[in-house]
């Protein structure tokens, strides 16, 4: 067969050690691999391409996930389609509320990790649910082992020859309430028009606490500070939910999509809030 | 430094070694390559579901995914769904028979996926085959009569 100009290869290690190890060694020539959606769709986004790709999808170790209670360890092979079996509502019900939005023939192969890395893409789900927990990303670098705020890769990148091993999110307490809410065109199985991440702590009626992060709005998803303080200390109901999605609408920088431009989004952030702090308080009540 | 080695996969059934660059898209080996025409190809970036099959059962879209990642692997398209000369699978004969198939384009991979859906669950609810099919675009039936089929497949098969 004709050799392409572009015809990438891929290594095949045996342990994450070997996995770390070769990224090392090929540095910003080389990439991890896991389900590959994001890396295959590269050239439709125009991101540079790599010659060499490390396998890690069938790294068992990489696709462990335990969780307890508000605490979770999330391998980074770990797919849409295990994460959303693995939790089981509770305070988490943000990741699994974020992870089964994918459609099964892509969430089968694509990972935590992958969403994590792959930038710029605004409807990568989980980011937004792993921000509001706090999510700690594992990193080796070579035989290194560092941790870092999710928050902190601006870009998702861990860096050339790095690999993400895990996420930890601890972030928020056992009496914490979690969500993922999307406005969509279909139903389901495709990207949100919009969609918010939110966690939140209860006094009585009061929002003593609130975490607020949003998918498929800015060019990559990050905590919304100013939502967040129009949620704090304020009553659970729509006035409180109507006054954030303001505070978001107007602090955002916010990205058109396939289905929505950059205002019709605008305009449905405070409309996405209310639906969601209406379902903590049903939560509440029920 | 590890070997770059040939994929060696279980494609419906039979071990194959596959001498192809590893970054060659699932569906254009099986289709380019290998001549199995049956798996289709819509929009290539995994968002119509026309090229799913399944890689160790769970349905995937082969479109973007590279068959290097199928090494060691079991892969099933409509191809295997029946013998060419026997019987067509329960699932495949309702789709004949409640006229779920109109222009074509989709059913290979609706097949796929309901296969999937249908050994993880043999008695599947109407709202759970509707949740399955959510990867999977189809502009000519409006899917009821593919719920229609596959709910006869269940019934049968109860």
């Amino acid at each position: 067969m004709a050799k392409d100009a572009y015809v990438p290869e891929l290594i095949r290690p045996s342990s994450v050690d070997e996995a770390a190890s070769e990224l090392a060694r090929l540095g910003d020539e080389g990439e991890p691999i896991a389900g590959a959606t994001w890396i295959m769709l590269g050239p439709l986004y125009r991101r540079p391409t790599k010659m060499n790709f490390v396998a890690v999808s069938d790294l068992d170790e990489l696709a462990a996930i335990e969780a307890n209670g508000a605490s979770a360890t999330i391998g980074a092979a770990a797919t849409h389609t295990t994460l959303a079996a693995a939790i089981d509502g509770g305070p988490l019900a943000v990741l699994a509320e974020a992870a089964v939005g994918t459609p099964r023939g892509i969430g089968n192969v694509a990972t935590v990790a992958g969403n994590i890395c792959a930038n710029p893409y605004p409807s990568a789900d989980l980011v937004p649910a792993l921000l509001v927990l706090d999510g700690q990303v594992e990193i080796r670098d070579g035989g290194a082992a560092r941790s870092t705020p999710l928050a902190e890769l601006t870009d998702g990148s861990p860096g050339p020859g790095s690999l993400i091993t895990a996420v930890r999110a601890s972030g928020i307490s056992d009496s914490s309430r979690s969500l993922y809410e999307r406005i969509m065109v279909r139903a389901s199985g495709e990207e949100a028009v919009a969609a918010v991440a939110l966690a939140v702590e209860l006094d009585g009626d009061t929002i003593s606490d609130a975490r607020v992060a949003f998918g498929s709005v800015e060019a990559r998803a990050r905590r919304c500070a100013e939502a967040e303080q129009a949620l704090k200390g304020a009553t659970l109901g729509d006035d409180a939910a109507l006054a954030a999605g303001e505070a978001a609408a107007g602090a955002l920088d916010i990205v058109g999509g396939a289905d929505a431009p950059a205002d019709y989004k605008r305009r449905v952030l405070p409309g996405l809030m209310k639906r969601a702090l209406a379902r903590v308080a049903a939560g509440k009540e029920g | 430094m590890p070997e770059t080695v040939a994929t060696e996969l279980t494609l419906n059934g039979n071990e194959l070694e596959l001498d192809v660059p590893d970054f060659y898209p699932l569906a254009v080996v099986l289709r380019e390559e290998l001549g199995l025409t049956g798996t289709k190809t819509g929009c290539f970036e995994g968002r119509c579901g026309a090229c799913t099959v399944l890689v160790d059962d769970e349905p995937v879209v082969s479109c973007i995914y590279p068959i290097a990642l199928t090494y060691g692997k079991s892969v099933r398209t409509v191809e295997g769904l029946a013998e060419s000369t026997g019987p067509l699978s329960p699932l495949q004969q309702n789709f004949l028979e409640k006229g779920a198939v109109q222009c074509g384009a989709c059913t290979p991979g609706v097949l796929m996926t309901l296969t999937s859906l249908l050994e993880r669950n043999a008695s599947p609810s109407e709202d759970e085959i509707r949740d399955a099919l959510a990867g999977n675009l189809c502009r000519c039936t409006g899917y009821s009569k593919i719920i229609e089929a596959t709910v006869a497949t269940v019934e049968a098969g109860s």
